[in-house]
């Protein structure tokens, strides 16, 4: 088990890159920005009201640094030769996937982490409230959408031997999940109604599997168990038990693990 | 136990056969040169034992770990100088062998790494500015981290100039006085010719022959070739010299005028004692061992 070196070396050899030092000063610029602005508009802020405000933004930074960080960790090392040195030396394939992700994965959550703690004790002083576990559970709910990224993008990674159509992939699958996918609802409703399936807005299997990305999985999240939100289709009191919050972070997880978890796979099982 | 012991080890890419059935046993403590032309193969069997390629039938033990289901195992024996491989751009090379270090869990002091295989003066440059050869050297340095028991060496001395070659050779013999065997594969013949007790031959991803040098000159033919240059050129019969039991064959060439003979080496002395019979002076004679290069030349078909 010597990912932790791969872990250590790869997240030192990100670190060295100004624009990887960027990426992640801006992601935790932005939650700094977020504790700031929400006084002004909220009297009496409460650290809770963090999440909420910040989804937008989340949203959209977080999946891009995910991707950033993972698309090519393991194709670019790949068709350099740095694999070739690399597994020359006693590391298992899983080693280097493991240590990858952790090292990868380890800079998004310091990012998120100082970004949500700077940003709450904005909130806090001098007139907010702070709220130390709702803080915590937000910060881990938000890594893990991160990671759900970097697992993503580490797996198209390692599918492929071509840094062109690992970019495609990657960048294509954060075109589609992210910016296409949430705009789609009103087309699938129409197309529903064409044959038939539905009538007057989607029925609930439509919006269990239209509300099944990562992003609006994650903003599912936030609203149910932050924005004290119950109402609307998927949080509503007559909505579906598998539309709610709890069954939302359970695939959250899930999407954290097992793309990741195929990619390795597959490298595994393929020659170099 | 032998260092290495694969059996019927067979790949095939589509139609393409890379190895077919390569048997191949390197026993503890020798230097085996892994001896072919480009394309035959070598770095294909070389990355079965790394497992980065799987192979399609037929399995190799290093040190009795196998190389696929045990691969860190067997990797965690070997010190490895592999093909096609780059460095880190922005590590340095100190860096680097202290990855190693961590990786392979050893111990010891970077320095005199880079000291053996002479780059300590860049140990603190990052290795992207690094020449070829010193990256080649670098990445030995990491192979010999740790104290392998067995050093894979893939055409260990792609980029090194004749110094750096030489050096390299040297660093072989002292790792093998330590015990460390050696597994080198080259398309260049001196270089084998030089540090290698054994070579096995592959082309075509077959094992043409496996022998030592010696062995393998033998089998070709066993042949010497005399040059004798004599005073009186036109006075020899070469027929009466293809008459000597041990002869192959003779003829006399031009340019330098020298009669050339062929035959096994118990006969040199006959053909020499026959000359001077019938009364031609031998002025001065040579005799030429089959290099490895014609023996190379024997067993791939002439590098068509």
């Amino acid at each position: 088990m010597t990912w932790r070196t791969i872990a250590k070396k790869d997240a030192r050899a990100v670190l060295d890159s100004r624009t990887f030092r960027w990426f992640l000063a801006i992601v935790a610029i932005a939650f700094v920005f977020g504790g700031y602005m929400l006084p002004l508009s909220v009297e009496a802020p409460t650290t809770s009201d963090l999440p909420s405000s910040m989804t937008d933004a989340v949203t959209l930074l977080l999946p891009l640094l995910g991707i950033m960080l993972g698309y090519k960790a393991i194709v670019g090392e790949r068709t350099s030769g740095r694999l070739n040195l690399l597994l020359s030396l006693p590391h298992s394939r899983r080693d280097v996937v493991v240590g990858k992700l952790v090292g990868r994965g380890g800079l998004l959550a310091a990012a998120v982490s100082v970004g949500i703690v700077l940003g709450a004790l904005l909130v806090y002083y001098p007139f907010g409230t702070l709220e130390p576990l709702v803080l915590a559970s937000y910060l881990l709910v938000t890594v893990c959408f991160g990671l759900a990224f970097v697992g993503i993008a580490l797996a198209i990674s390692t599918l492929t031997t071509s840094e062109h159509l690992a970019t495609a992939g990657a960048f294509g699958t954060f075109f589609v999940l992210v910016v296409v996918w949430p705009q789609l609802q009103p087309l699938f409703s129409v197309a529903l109604e064409r044959v038939g399936l539905a009538s007057g807005g989607l029925p609930e299997w439509a919006l269990f599997v239209h509300g099944a990305t990562p992003g609006l999985l994650y903003e599912r999240v936030v609203e149910g168990f932050y924005g004290g939100a119950s109402d609307g289709p998927y949080l509503g009191p007559d909505a579906a038990w598998y539309l709610g919050e709890w069954v939302a972070l359970a695939l959250l997880i899930a999407w954290a693990i097992v793309p990741i978890t195929l990619g390795y796979l597959r490298f595994q099982s393929t020659d170099l | 136990m032998a260092a290495i012991e694969a059996r019927e080890v067979s790949k095939r890419y589509g139609t393409l056969t890379a190895l077919d059935r390569v048997d191949l046993t390197v026993e503890e403590g020798e230097i085996f040169g892994f001896l072919g032309p480009n394309g035959a193969g070598k770095s294909t069997m070389i990355n079965v034992f790394l497992d980065f390629v799987r192979p399609n039938t037929g399995q190799v033990e290093v040190f009795g770990h196998d190389c696929q289901r045990e691969s860190v195992a067997a990797r965690e024996c070997m010190g490895v100088l592999p093909e096609g491989y780059d460095v880190y751009d922005r590590l340095t090379g100190r860096q680097h062998v202290l990855f190693a270090m961590e990786s392979k869990n050893a111990g010891g002091e970077p320095m005199e790494i880079l000291e053996r295989v002479g780059i300590e003066d860049a140990a603190d440059r990052k290795a992207g500015g690094y020449s070829k050869g010193m990256a080649q050297r670098l990445v030995l340095g990491m192979a010999l981290v740790g104290e392998p028991d067995l050093l894979i060496l893939d055409e260990p001395t792609t980029g090194l100039d004749p110094r750096g070659a030489r050096a390299m050779r040297e660093i072989i013999r002292e790792e093998n006085e330590r015990g460390t065997t050696i597994f080198f594969s080259s398309h260049i013949l001196e270089q084998v010719e030089a540090v290698c007790d054994r070579v096995g031959i592959l082309h075509d991803g077959e094992l043409a022959a496996i022998d030592t040098i010696d062995g393998l000159r033998q089998s070709v033919g066993g042949g010497t070739k005399l040059l004798i240059t004599v005073d009186e050129i036109e006075r020899v019969e070469v027929g009466r010299i293809e008459a000597i039991a041990g002869v192959e064959s003779a003829w006399i060439e031009s340019e330098p005028s020298q009669i050339v003979v062929t035959c096994s080496n118990d006969a040199k002395m006959d053909v020499l004692v026959g000359l001077d019979d019938v009364g031609v002076d031998v002025l001065n004679f040579e005799t030429e061992e089959p290099s490895l290069e014609d023996l190379f030349v024997e067993y791939t078909g002439g590098g068509e």
